[in-house]
């Protein structure tokens, strides 16, 4: 196949020719090592500890790069080391890093299982219960839900999505729709830039409760907060028919009636 | 007297496209090929937008570009290159495996390790997180 193009343009127009079957947008995201090294130099580890949950956070976006092997993880670290950082400035991001080699090491123990419910679920129900595809309005980005639309489409056009977004969407499609997580995990493996089966599909599980010990939620307060009420703000939903409002507490009485209730069901988005 | 050396060909896949990958890093000057396999593309329905990625990645490397069924597509790269060892890195995919298990039928397969985040350890619990970082926190920053 070809090697040389004029532009990007030209190599999209290639692209787009020769694979017919691959369709939708392309982002801007650029792929490569001379990319990917200018992004490593520009981290910055020292605001990444208390941002990271923000999605205006001092976030690395190195994840399409990882996951193609194009930086590998230990260099990653090798340059923080290099950099002189005290282990107290970097402990969050390489504990982030570490979620990545622990789900590596589960996919090599568990190959295609990792597509199977590793446990059941801690909802109430059954993976009888919820449906197997996913439903239209969230593909089209038409739920009316701006935050929920805003994410359908941002995964679509650009193939990332900050790692709080991605936590949001898997719970609204799994908890509130009662989607199996599989549906959401084979819609994000086809768009993320960085899709990778391990992180992909043990995220998924772990957000559905069929890999940790309770299902991920959150309510409307948290997605305010950490998306500085970019969508509440304007959303007509927000006041009164938000399905998101609520305490912790109410919100597991209404998406889990038959679980056992749960004191410490209170999830933050800092947990991970 | 050293081994008679067969020449090498380097399979770059999708878990490793860096120009410093350990299998081109130690075969310089090799024939090096990717294949972008078509049964995956479909199965996982790639959108555009990772091919176009991928494929800029591809661009700072040095290989020939194919496309179609792996094996088959290798075996046809060994052939034009008259080569009976295949280089590459490994890879935790079960796919690989299964693409490894193959080439091994009728090539010299190397699979170099990938450098790791943490090294080796004899008792890791993965059962969940928190087990393993308890480990992984002590050796991951060497102090
Ligand atoms: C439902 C769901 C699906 C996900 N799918 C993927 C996926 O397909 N591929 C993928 O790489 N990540 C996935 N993640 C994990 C995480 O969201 C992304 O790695 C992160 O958002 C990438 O952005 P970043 O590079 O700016 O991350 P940063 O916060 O800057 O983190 C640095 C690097 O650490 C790794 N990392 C960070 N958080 C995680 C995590 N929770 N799990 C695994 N690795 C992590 C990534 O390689 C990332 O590039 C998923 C998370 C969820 C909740």
């Amino acid at each position: 196949m070809r090697r040389e193009f004029a532009s990007r343009a030209d190599l999209i127009a290639y692209v787009t020719q020769v694979f017919p079957g691959a369709t939708g947008a392309v982002s801007e995201t650029v792929g490569g090592r001379t990319v990917a090294l200018e992004k490593l130099a520009a981290l910055q580890p020292d605001r990444y500890g208390h941002s990271r949950n923000e999605l205006e956070g001092a976030v690395t976006r190195l994840s399409p790069y990882i996951r193609h092997g194009v930086l590998t993880l230990a260099e990653v670290r090798d340059h923080l080391q290099a950099q002189g950082y005290a282990w107290a400035v970097v402990e969050p991001l390489l504990r982030q890093l570490a979620w990545r080699d622990y789900w590596q090491q589960l996919y090599e123990q568990w190959g295609d299982g990792i597509w199977d419910d590793r446990e059941p679920y801690k909802t109430g129900f059954t993976a009888a219960d919820y449906a197997d595809e996913l439903p239209q309005d969230i593909i089209n980005g038409t739920t009316s839900l701006d935050c929920m639309d805003h994410f359908s489409r941002e995964l679509q056009t650009t193939g990332y999505l900050h790692n709080h977004a991605r936590l949001w969407l898997a719970a609204y499609i799994i908890h509130w729709r009662r989607v199996k997580w599989q549906a959401g995990a084979r819609w994000f493996l086809s768009h993320l830039l960085d899709g990778d089966p391990a992180s992909n599909q043990l995220s998924w599980q772990w957000v559905a409760s069929t890999f940790s010990v309770k299902p991920y939620y959150f309510n409307q307060e948290n997605l305010a907060r950490f998306s500085r009420r970019k969508w509440c703000a304007t959303c007509p939903h927000a006041a009164q028919t938000c399905p998101f409002r609520g305490s912790y507490e109410q919100l597991h009485k209404q998406l889990f009636p038959h679980a056992e209730a749960s004191h410490s069901s209170r999830r933050l988005g800092t947990r991970r | 007297m050293p081994k008679q050396a067969t020449p090498a060909v380097v399979w770059v896949h999708g878990d490793s496209l860096s120009p410093t990958n350990p299998a081109l890093l130690a075969n310089p000057g090799a024939p090096a090929v990717w294949v972008w396999d078509e049964e995956l593309l479909a199965q996982w329905q790639i959108s555009r937008k990772r091919i176009v990625f991928i494929y800029e990645c591809l661009l700072e490397l040095p290989v020939a570009i194919r496309r179609g069924k792996v094996v088959p597509e290798i075996r046809q790269f060994m052939q034009e290159h008259a080569a009976q060892t295949i280089v590459t890195t490994a890879s935790p995919s079960p796919r690989f495996r299964a693409i490894c298990q193959e080439l091994s039928g009728s090539f010299t397969l190397e699979i170099l390790p990938m450098p790791a985040l943490i090294p080796p350890q004899k008792h890791l619990d993965l059962r969940r997180f928190s087990r393993y970082w308890k480990v992984a926190e002590k050796v991951i920053y060497p102090r």
